[in-house]
């Protein structure tokens, strides 16, 4: 390998841990904040760092230093193999770690002769990957709760393991239609597959091609997640806190990240299989080579006037209420913060003139072109976490035994109804 | 690299056997089987077999080692109620010594008669695809009566399940 390609391969890695890990205080904020949206209340918003509360971004570090620096708890049942309670969490955290990193942020870039997938295990059996390794997942949560020797704990790994179980089946014959429909278990060449266009004018995204394959895959996903409204394995008004009742301070805190970053991950594979993942509707991949100057010019136009709406909207909201005399620094934050937007706005206009009239077949269009697929993923990426967090404040927990007649007596006859139906269709459509 | 990646996962494999033979906490040896399992799976995943590494992690882990695990954890196992197994040195030590010829044959047949020409692998050995192709052409009808054999079991698994309700075939 060429030293600009394994810089690039540094590069991916080094995103998608970013994106994995840097995406939790993110999303634990968003979680309390869109909560707070929902239940008319405003959610964290007073902690600060020099004065600078982004909105209440900061509240997530606060809590992080504090689960850091808690007491190291451990029930006094628990008195020899430590070491096993300790690793259940991190079998979780490990596993929705792992998972995370098949997906494809960008198309392949081609760098000096090698083409380089945009994925940080560059696999071409992804889907297949996260499948499997969130099966291993599951094991964690069944430690965590029996060796808690608390019958909470354990009524919550049991719950938590039959009913990941039986949604699994649904999950893999969801899924099996969708690699019937595309050809192929390459998260790349499904997004590859959906840039095309179905009907002649409707973007080829999997969520339109198969509706009713999206809507089983993103249910047996939500289970996978273990979130509300499926979240009988940590069911507080019955059973304290499920399989981690006994856990504390950074312990707990494995288990509650891993839980972040295995939504995370779920919004990903939601995303690449269904919507598109990092392409913009109607646009390829080689069309945005082409005509990379042509959509430069489009954002030079678009994002100072976005910009300048942000920083209005920031203005007028990100105050005391009038009747309070002293304003506790925010108009201070509000005029920093417009001016380092203001900044990298000015930056940013100057590097897309820039490449603007670069050729089409050169590397630096290339490159920004696979950045622009990396800024369209993280954009869905945040709509499909917000839409996570939103179902699980509207919807309340399921009961046991529903979620279990949903999973047998609904999704899995439909899933197998579905595989039939596209066969049909595939093989048709083949011969 | 690989030398250390597959001393790694050797030493995993070997360690958790021992463990699973034992260890006498229930929790200790479950986690020795995981680790089996997982070292397995490395372990093809090391020789390029990326279907075989697959299904080892979704049948090995995601099942086996899962439903393994709840059916140990729902009887709810004490250490002390564990049977006491005086002999159990003494048996180890007799087992090793009957399985002895058996790793010579294999070292033998594997290991001493390949000494250094190992055969190329052809362009996508062990992939999905190949697998697949391999299983749905020419293994088509032993596949097919696999499954019926998987089939018979869960028959069987669900009759034996229903046996309580005074369960009558005749009627």
């Amino acid at each position: 390998m060429s030293t600009p390609a394994i810089l690039v391969t540094l590069a991916v890695i080094v995103l998608a841990a970013l994106l994995a890990l840097l995406m939790i205080p993110v999303l634990v904020w968003l979680e309390r904040r869109v909560c707070g949206l929902i239940q008319d209340r405003l959610g964290p918003n007073r902690t600060n760092v020099f004065g600078f509360r982004l909105g209440g971004v900061v509240q997530s570090f606060a809590d992080v230093l504090k689960l850091v620096f808690k007491e190291e708890y451990y029930p006094g049942h628990i008195s020899r193999g430590r070491w096993l309670f300790i690793i259940a969490p991190m079998i979780t955290f490990a596993s929705a770690l792992l998972a995370f990193m098949v997906i494809p942020f960008a198309d392949d870039v081609v760098v000096y002769g090698e083409k380089l997938r945009i994925q940080a295990l560059p696999i071409d059996y992804g889907i297949l990957w996260y499948l499997a390794i969130g099966s291993v997942g599951i094991m964690g949560m069944i430690l965590g709760g029996w060796l808690s020797h608390n019958k909470y704990s354990l009524l919550g790994a049991l719950r938590g393991a039959s009913q990941l179980v039986s949604y699994e089946l649904a999950l893999g014959l969801g899924v099996v239609s969708m690699i019937l429909t595309y050809g192929t278990i390459d998260f790349n060449a499904m997004v590859h597959w959906q840039s095309d266009m179905v009907l002649g004018f409707l973007p080829a995204w999997g969520a339109l091609v198969q509706p009713l394959a999206a809507v089983i895959v993103i249910v047996a996903l939500f289970v996978e997640t273990n979130r509300a409204p499926f979240s009988v394995a940590e069911g507080e008004s019955e059973i304290v806190a499920g399989y981690f009742t006994e856990y504390s301070a950074m312990k707990f805190a494995m288990y509650f990240m891993g839980e972040y970053i295995a939504m995370n991950t779920a919004s990903a594979v939601i995303i690449t299989m269904f919507f598109g993942g990092y392409q913009l509707p109607w646009i390829s991949t080689e069309t945005l080579r082409e005509h990379f100057g042509a959509i430069a010019w489009v954002l030079i136009v678009v994002l100072p006037v976005a910009v300048a709406l942000f920083i209005r909207w920031m203005k007028r909201n990100n105050t005391v209420r009038p009747t309070v005399a002293t304003d506790g620094g925010r108009n201070f934050e509000t005029k920093i913060l417009s001016r380092v937007l203001i900044a990298m706005t000015v930056v940013i206009e100057l590097i897309l003139l820039i490449l603007s009239f670069l050729p089409a077949d050169s590397v630096g269009t290339s490159f920004a072109v696979t950045l622009l697929q990396i800024a369209v993923f993280v954009a869905k990426l945040m709509v499909f976490n917000i839409f996570f967090i939103v179902v699980r404040w509207t919807l309340p927990r399921f009961r046991y035994d529903q979620v279990q007649t949903l999973g047998w007596r609904y999704l899995l006859p439909l899933s197998l109804l579905n595989i039939f139906v596209t066969a049909i269709i595939v093989v048709g459509v083949a011969s | 690299m690989l030398e250390t990646l597959f001393a790694l996962l050797s030493f995993f494999l070997l360690a958790g056997s021992v463990t699973i033979l034992l260890a006498r906490d229930p929790a200790l040896y479950t986690t020795g089987f995981l680790a089996v399992m997982l070292a397995v799976a490395g372990l093809f995943g090391l020789l390029d077999q990326s279907f075989l590494f697959l299904a080892q992690v979704m049948v090995g882990v995601g099942a086996v080692v899962v439903l393994t695990t709840i059916v140990i954890l729902t009887i709810n196992l004490k250490e002390k109620e564990l049977p006491k197994e005086p002999t159990r040195g003494p048996w180890l030590v007799l087992g090793a010594l009957v399985i002895a010829p058996f790793g010579w044959m294999l070292y033998r047949g594997l290991v001493a008669a390949t000494p250094d020409h190992f055969p190329v692998l052809k362009e996508g050995f062990g992939t999905v695809q190949a697998m697949g192709s391999v299983l749905f052409r020419d293994w088509v009808l032993p596949f097919e009566i696999l499954s019926l054999l998987l089939l018979a079991a869960m028959l069987g698994a669900i009759i034996i399940g229903k046996k309580e309700q005074s369960y009558d075939l005749e009627s």
